[in-house]
């Protein structure tokens, strides 16, 4: 359903993309702040891929661009064969849901509104959300397992809460795609198995396609069916998860020798790094 | 929780309500006692009534203006804080009251005397001043890609303030020398507009300034949860930030073109509002408005009866209020 | 800004002599008299550096003019002053340039403190001034004479000037008082930040002498903010607008009074008693105050004078 095809991005003058940019003039000015060059990429309906890469290897950043929220400097992003470019805003945002890495809210919202606010792109320029928003939005709550706490306010959360709440914001767009920006990097394992699990479900249970960025090699491995490598903006591998986490692939991705071996209980592969290669 | 059609419904019945009385009181009471049977009173001629004469000509547009600006300074204050998602930005913070107040100053100083599209030079340079703090402010707010910190934001603004205000005292320097206590005394802010004339000049800019204040509140909340989160739920963020930035731009300047700046509105009012309807900006930014009306309008009161027969320029009043207020949010903020 | 507020003030009223803001008990007197000696005294100032317009006024009034060497930026009048050493003004004395002039006497304001302490360092004699009542300013006349030696020119100066408003407030006794709203300051074309004087200060001495009752006597200030809504409550019969500086010269007075229409409840614009002066005398609290409070008297009573 999302395909990316050659797609590049430099940030600088270009950074927001303008479709009035020259490319050629653009890539040539810019070519010490590429972060993404030359990336394909699809997901398919119901899929859990990974991206997995170092800090700095353009993972978020390519997050964004499958999102709508940048525009690649060259390439294109599709989606159901139509040109990102070509959608609205909320045309994407009743599509593809993006959770980041880390939301700070600078006021008092509480949990309701927060998920409230997934409605955005449903409703129009000066409409309320009626009841049924609101039993949209109640559905994400209990799917996350939040709803004991729609009352509280957002900022009292602990980083767990607050990211299964964002997680329900995004579902309250009623998305097909779910975007994830490392959506355990700032967790404790409790809550990162709490998140993992939660993913797990909605893809499961409720369909959900998801694509998430991590660098947690364990949480990509236990996670998803699927993994692209990506390193230095340009992808090393992809494929399904068994044939792309090798020793060899982990060494050029993070300069790592580790040693991998299927773990006994949950059936996952499991990585263990052993030292710097 | 209750949904928001009720919740707004009700915000905008109280605060409309709080307005409502504050537009009945405030003419009503004053330095001199008048009486409403007298105003009213169709037998007397208008030239002999002198209650008359005092509700219509002195109070009613003294209060309507303070109404305006007072509206116009806290909504704009709301849609700063949202847009640089910090409860600490305010037209006064950040230098843009002082960037309206440049402009005007320079159109008093230098007698500009054109119109565009009907508007008179002073309010129009006084929004060409705001704007032109505010894009500064914003473009070192916005330019690193995490955006700034409260510090920064407030340094910055403090300097922006500093490099206007001395940029106004260079044109006062410039200035006719009996000039001077003139700009001065309208640096301190002024509601007593003698007439509705300073008032239906810049009406059409306020008006396209709700006008694009309506469309906002939402994409405010969102875009105060970051303007990826913001973009991810469908929010035209280029757009929006632009529409906010020229709103609240318009808003400041025709505020301070018809008072001068009045500090600390567009800070205590919006958080005095969000005490009792919350965040969510469709809430937040209409009952800051109206509230602001009422802030201003009280404030002004307190400035031209309490003393009598003294009058207190109202800028004093809204300081002594704000500036402790201020104080108290960033302790509480850093805590 | 309420430093840089008085500052600017007191940067105004150096150019027209009006103290604006100021409550009466501050600018009481704070010694015996208007003025301060300086250090030592020697033999008569032979060369004075006036720093106070109306001070050089009542100089050459006194007939001492030919000893003046410096005068501020602002000062006018006599014409003499036009040849002479400019000085800066009240906020910024040019003292490089007053010692220049080797005075041995500078007439300085009374807040004027950095200067006299280099004039002190100096060994330079000042003598010191602030603007107050009407009664002051032949007090001020009488002491600058002494000061210089020409105490009994000085006197006589004094003495006319004395008489000369005594005789009007006699020629004004047997009339009515109208109430009288004496209004020095305000936005040209419209009632926008009108000042008044209030119940003190030479300005309400001067309306007082000239047969009107002051609206703001009992707001014991100089100046008054005036609203709209006090020019209604306080319902002058008279309205006396002065204009003064560049201003005076170059303003077309009529249009003026034209912005009153705006009021009709007021007396004064219903009975067309509003009276646009133009001129320096009324702001510059020297010898001319006579020349001045004639002109209110003529304005408030007219015909009365001969």
């Amino acid at each position: 359903m999302l395909r990316a095809s050659g797609v590049s991005f430099a940030y600088g003058r270009a950074r927001k993309g303008r479709a009035s940019d020259p490319p050629a003039a653009a890539a040539a000015h810019l070519r010490s702040a590429v972060v993404l060059d030359d990336v394909c990429l699809n997901v398919d309906r119901g899929e859990l891929v990974g991206i997995l890469g170092p800090n700095g290897s353009g993972k978020t950043t390519l997050l964004k661009l499958l999102g709508g929220m940048h525009r690649p400097t060259a390439g294109s992003v599709t989606l159901d064969d139509r040109p990102l470019a070509e959608w609205s805003h909320r045309e994407i945002a009743r599509r593809i849901a993006f959770v980041p890495q880390e939301t700070i809210a600078p006021f008092d919202f509480s949990v309701l509104d927060i998920v409230l606010m997934g409605r955005f792109p449903h409703l129009g320029a000066f409409a309320l959300e009626g009841p049924e928003d609101l039993a949209i939005a109640r559905r994400a709550l209990q799917a996350t397992g939040t709803a004991p706490f729609e009352g509280r306010a957002f900022s009292t959360l602990s980083g767990g809460e607050k990211q299964r709440v964002v997680i329900a914001s995004a579902l309250a767009q009623d998305p097909q795609l779910l975007l994830l920006d490392e959506p355990t990097a700032s967790l404790d394992i409790g809550h990162q198995i709490e998140v993992q699990k939660l993913l797990q479900q909605l893809n499961a249970d409720q369909g959900v396609t998801m694509l998430l960025s991590t660098h947690d090699l364990n949480l990509a491995a236990a996670l998803c069916r699927r993994l692209v490598l990506l390193k230095d903006g340009r992808v090393l591998a992809s494929g399904p998860t068994e044939q792309v986490l090798t020793p060899p692939a982990i060494r050029a991705l993070y300069g790592v020798d580790a040693d991998i071996a299927r773990h006994p209980a949950t059936g996952h592969l499991t990585v263990v790094p052993i030292g710097r290669a | 929780m209750r949904p928001i059609r009720s919740r707004l419904a009700i915000s905008l019945t109280v605060f409309g309500g709080l307005l409502l009385a504050a537009l009945i009181v405030a003419p009503v009471v004053g330095s001199t006692s008048i009486s409403l049977l007298r105003v009213f009173d169709r037998s007397v001629p208008f030239a002999d009534n002198l209650d008359a004469q005092i509700f219509f000509i002195a109070r009613l547009p003294r209060v309507v203006a303070a109404a305006l600006v007072g509206a116009a300074l806290a909504a704009a204050g709301v849609v700063f804080q949202a847009l640089l998602r910090n409860p600490l930005a305010t037209p006064d913070t950040l230098g843009v009251s002082s960037g309206a107040a440049l402009g005007a100053m320079l159109a008093i100083t230098f007698h500009l005397d054109f119109r565009i599209a009907g508007l008179p030079a002073i309010p129009l340079a006084s929004f060409a001043g705001s704007l032109f703090a505010l894009a500064v402010v914003y473009a070192l707010a916005t330019g690193r890609r995490r955006g700034l910190s409260t510090t920064v934001l407030l340094l910055a603004g403090v300097t922006m303030t500093g490099f206007l205000s001395a940029l106004t005292m260079f044109t006062q320097y410039l200035a006719n020398f009996t000039d001077t206590f003139r700009t001065v005394r309208w640096l301190m802010g002024m509601l007593d507009v003698g007439s509705y004339e300073p008032i239906v000049v810049v009406l059409p800019m306020l008006v396209v300034a709700f006008a694009m204040f309506a469309t906002l509140p939402r994409a405010l909340d969102l875009i105060s949860l970051g303007a990826d989160a913001a973009a991810a739920r469908g929010v035209n963020v280029p757009r929006a930030e632009r529409m906010a930035l020229l709103s609240a731009s318009l808003a400041t300047g025709a505020a301070v073109s018809i008072s001068g700046p009045i500090a600390f509105v567009g800070l205590v009012v919006p958080h005095l509002v969000r005490l009792f309807v919350g965040s969510d900006h469709r809430l937040v930014l209409p009952a800051a408005a109206l509230f602001g009306a009422v802030f201003l309008i009280a404030c002004d009161l307190v400035a031209r009866a309490a003393f009598a027969p003294i009058e207190l320029p109202v800028g004093i009043i809204t300081a002594v209020i704000g500036g402790p207020f201020f104080l108290w949010l960033l302790v509480r903020s850093s805590r | 800004m309420s430093r840089k507020m008085r500052l600017l003030t007191a940067a105004w009223l150096s150019a027209v002599g009006v103290v604006l803001l100021a409550p009466a008990g501050r600018a009481a007197p704070t010694q015996q008299g208007p003025t301060q000696q300086g250090p030592a005294q020697r033999g008569p100032a032979q060369r004075i550096v006036s720093m106070i317009p109306a001070v050089t006024e009542m100089l050459f009034a006194i007939g001492d003019g030919p000893r003046v060497v410096g005068v501020t930026s602002y000062d006018q009048y006599p014409a003499e002053v036009a040849r002479l050493v400019r000085v800066g003004g009240l906020l910024d004395p040019d003292v490089e340039r007053i010692l220049s002039l080797r005075p041995d006497l500078v007439v300085v304001y009374n807040t004027q403190v950095e200067l006299k302490q280099r004039l002190d360092r100096a060994g330079i004699e000042y003598f010191s001034y602030e603007h107050r009542a009407l009664p002051d300013i032949t007090t001020t006349v009488r002491a600058i004479g002494a000061r210089i030696g020409s105490a009994e020119r000085a006197n006589a100066a004094a003495a006319g000037m004395e008489s000369a408003i005594a005789a009007i407030r006699k020629a004004v006794a047997g009339s009515p008082r109208p109430r009288t709203l004496l209004v020095f300051e305000r936005d040209r074309s419209s009632l926008r930040n009108i000042y008044a004087s209030g119940g003190y200060g030479f300005l309400h001495d001067m309306l007082e002498a000239a047969g009107g009752v002051n609206v703001f006597a009992d707001v014991k200030r100089q100046a008054v903010d005036v609203s709209t809504e006090m020019l209604l409550a306080r319902k002058p019969d008279v309205v006396i607008e002065l204009w003064y500086g560049d201003l005076g010269k170059n303003l077309d007075l009529a249009r003026q009074t034209q912005a009153w229409n705006a009021l009709g409840a007021v007396p004064a614009v219903r009975n067309h008693r509003i009276y646009e002066l133009s001129g320096d005398e009324f702001v510059v609290p020297g010898p001319r105050v006579v020349a001045a409070t004639r002109r209110l008297a003529e304005a408030l009573h007219p015909g009365i004078l001969k």
